[in-house]
């Protein structure tokens, strides 16, 4: 399957879930216009609560990333953005590499990277970095 | 007109002797939920649950489905909407599966018969076999299996998994959000195991000594509590917190671990105005806050 | 389908306490004319006391089939055994000597008084059947041995020994709403019988009067007159027993 949940992170799990349908978008496993997996089979799947699920693809829905359409479930938007997206990616992933290059010159760690990659998200989104 | 919460406990009260079991217990089960309840050993999971279902009788007040549970005509028709399963898998051992079946089938009138069928065939319950010859994974999916068949609104699973492998951990779980996804009804698990709580569970209360000492919808409790970490130069301080909503504060040389709920900014100020060398901010999992909560309650 | 599963929880006791009664009124006619036997060869004992009285008494009822069927039948051996199966079918009301098979039946949508009332149904419907069966046995046998008890005598003494033996099971199945243990109602209850049978053995002249005679049917044996008040005092006390076993199984928390 497409996605892997962890409920023991202490992030949301449809928040995990938005993130990697975003990611799945992003490197063209899923295409605009291609029908996303229902509800019940990802929740059946990765034994999650189908209220999260469909919690996920309907903030992803208001983002513009989904259009679910009554009765026959969930697609991926036209303009998902999908080649902004992945435009975005890689000079994020540009971005990305450069700076882990910069902080392991300085003895950083992978795990202190990580972490302090978490600590900015995590006051980011405190401040209101994500959408409502 | 139905009712907005499936279940609901105003200051619910046991006592058993002199050991006081609920000592005004307060919960709240919106419908449509899978609701974790969480506690230790002891705690009063078990109780609380037999109260709902008219088995004990406590002081205060518990409503399942709109009625009251210690009303001994409203009791039968709250066990007729309801699906429940004890903690030791109880049931009536000197029957055969078929047997037990057909006898439970003939209380409900809304019995399926069509997922009688698909349970019998998915669990590979062997028909004419007595219950007492049942291994425990196939006891638990036989008691699963008759929950699930009553028709019923609400489910409620004392300890599901308990005394199972990880394998049938797996399987239980997977049986539980499978009907959960197929039918529309609430459905109330006890649990002491964490893991299990979070990756199904909607919302979540967490009890200790006969009190709810956390409830709320699992997304939120993730989102509002963290976890910061202060490194120090030199020994860490004895910090006296006046943000809100801090629930612990660990020390340990020149480490600061504060778990905090609610008004994030207010306490990282706080914290950065200590002047430490790093700042950390943290997710927390639900077992943190319940370890953090549970054994912090005085 | 509640008298079905109360029916395979009890079936096994009613069935053998019924055998052994049967088998124990056929004994009792088959044996009389190896009583009488007996009797012929016996000497003229005459012993003192007690014993002496005792020994006279049951010599003199051999004599006469009627006596010897009432005494050896009804006032021994059913009357005894009777008692002890009546208990016996009133144990394990609710527990099925599992805690486990309580709490399913519980998380059914059936009211407690409605669980009581069947299993005490059940129960004394049993108790009639294991009550009435032997009695009749006796009245249908007794030509084989060249005696003949009426029918109706025989229907008499087997309603007698149900309404008494209902006193005991009403009074075992509420002392098994006051105790989680299956054994101590049981014990209790024979306890209670024994108790009860004492005054027979003390004053004879009373025992018409006690629940043993009345359950031996001492009074219509000695006058032909059923003890109308009698049965309809030991079918209050069985409602009342079962009224307040009803009361506590309805307060009780499991």
């Amino acid at each position: 399957m497409l996605f892997r949940t962890n409920p023991s992170l202490g992030v949301p799990i449809y928040l995990q879930l938005m993130d990697q349908i975003r990611h799945a978008i992003g490197t063209g496993a899923l295409r605009p216009g291609e029908q996303l997996p229902g509800i019940r089979p990802v929740a059946e799947e990765l034994v999650i609560n189908p209220n999260t699920v469909a919690k996920a693809y309907r903030e992803l829905e208001h983002e513009g990333v989904l259009e679910l359409r009554h009765g026959s479930g969930a697609f991926v938007s036209e303009n998902a953005g999908a080649k902004n997206v992945t435009d975005k990616l890689r000079a994020g992933q540009a971005i990305v590499a450069t700076a882990i290059e910069r902080l392991r010159a300085r003895g950083v760690s992978n795990e202190e990277i990580r972490r302090l990659v978490e600590a900015e998200l995590s006051g980011l989104r405190k401040t209101g970095g994500r959408s409502a | 007109m139905p009712e907005s919460w499936a279940i609901e406990t105003t200051e619910l009260r046991k006592s058993y002797g002199s050991t006081e079991v609920l000592r005004g217990l307060n919960l709240q089960v919106s419908r449509g939920s899978i609701h974790g309840f969480l506690g230790k050993n002891g705690a009063g999971k078990t109780t609380t649950i037999k109260t709902l279902l008219g088995m004990t009788h406590a002081s205060g007040e518990a409503r399942v489905l709109g009625l009251g549970a210690g009303d001994p005509t409203a009791g039968v028709e709250i066990r007729r909407r309801t699906g429940f399963v004890s903690e030791d898998k109880d049931l009536l051992d000197y029957m055969t599966i078929d047997q037990i079946v057909r006898f439970t089938a003939s209380f409900y009138p809304r019995w399926r018969s069509d997922l009688q069928q698909h349970y019998l065939q998915a669990f590979e319950l062997p028909v004419e076999r007595k219950v007492k010859a049942l291994s425990r994974g196939m006891r638990t999916k036989l008691a699963l299996m008759l929950a699930f068949c009553r028709g019923a609104e609400l489910l409620i699973l004392d300890e599901p998994t308990s005394g199972l492998d990880p394998a049938m951990i797996e399987e239980v779980l997977q049986s539980i959000v499978r009907h959960v996804s197929r039918e529309e009804l609430t459905v109330f698990f006890s649990s002491h195991l964490i893991a299990e709580v979070e990756q199904i569970a909607d919302h979540v209360t967490i009890i200790d000594r006969g009190r709810t000492v956390i409830a709320g919808a699992l997304d939120d409790l993730r989102e509002r509590y963290c976890r910061v970490q202060l490194v120090f130069d030199g020994e860490a301080p004895h910090p006296v917190f006046r943000a809100n909503g801090i629930v612990r504060v660990n020390r340990q040389g020149r480490v600061l671990s504060v778990l905090a709920a609610g008004d994030r900014d207010a306490v990282l100020e706080e914290a950065r105005a200590l002047g430490p060398a790093s700042v950390d901010v943290m997710p927390v999992n639900l077992k943190e806050i319940f370890l953090e909560t549970v054994t912090s309650e005085e | 389908m509640l008298w079905y599963k109360t029916w395979l929880e009890t079936r096994l006791r009613f069935l053998v306490g019924l055998a052994v009664l049967l088998c124990s009124a056929a004994g009792v006619v088959l044996q009389y004319p190896r009583v009488v036997e007996l009797l012929g060869q016996m000497p003229a004992v005459s012993l003192g006391g007690e014993i002496g009285r005792r020994v006279q008494e049951a010599v003199e009822h051999s004599r006469h089939y009627r006596s010897y069927v009432w005494s050896q039948g009804f006032r021994q051996n059913l009357a005894q055994m009777g008692t002890l199966f009546a208990v016996v079918l009133g144990t394990g009301v609710f527990f099925h000597f599992s805690r486990g098979a309580a709490l399913y039946t519980l998380s059914l949508p059936v009211s407690r008084s409605r669980l009581l009332g069947v299993r005490a149904a059940t129960g004394l419907a049993q108790w009639l059947a294991m009550a009435l069966l032997p009695s009749l046995l006796i009245a249908v046998l007794s030509p084989t041995v060249g005696q003949s008890f009426g029918l109706v005598d025989a229907l008499a003494h087997g309603l007698c020994l149900f309404f008494a033996g209902a006193v005991f099971f009403s009074l075992t199945v509420l002392l098994s709403t006051l105790f989680a243990v299956v054994w101590r109602p049981l014990l209790l209850a024979l306890l209670a019988a024994v108790v009860l049978s004492i005054p027979d053995q003390v004053g004879a002249g009373w025992s018409r009067y006690s629940l043993s005679g009345l359950m031996s049917g001492e009074a219509f044996f000695r006058t032909g007159r059923m003890p109308w008040l009698g049965l309809f005092a030991a079918a209050s006390l069985s409602a009342a027993l079962l009224y307040g076993a009803a009361r506590n199984f309805a307060r009780r928390d499991f």
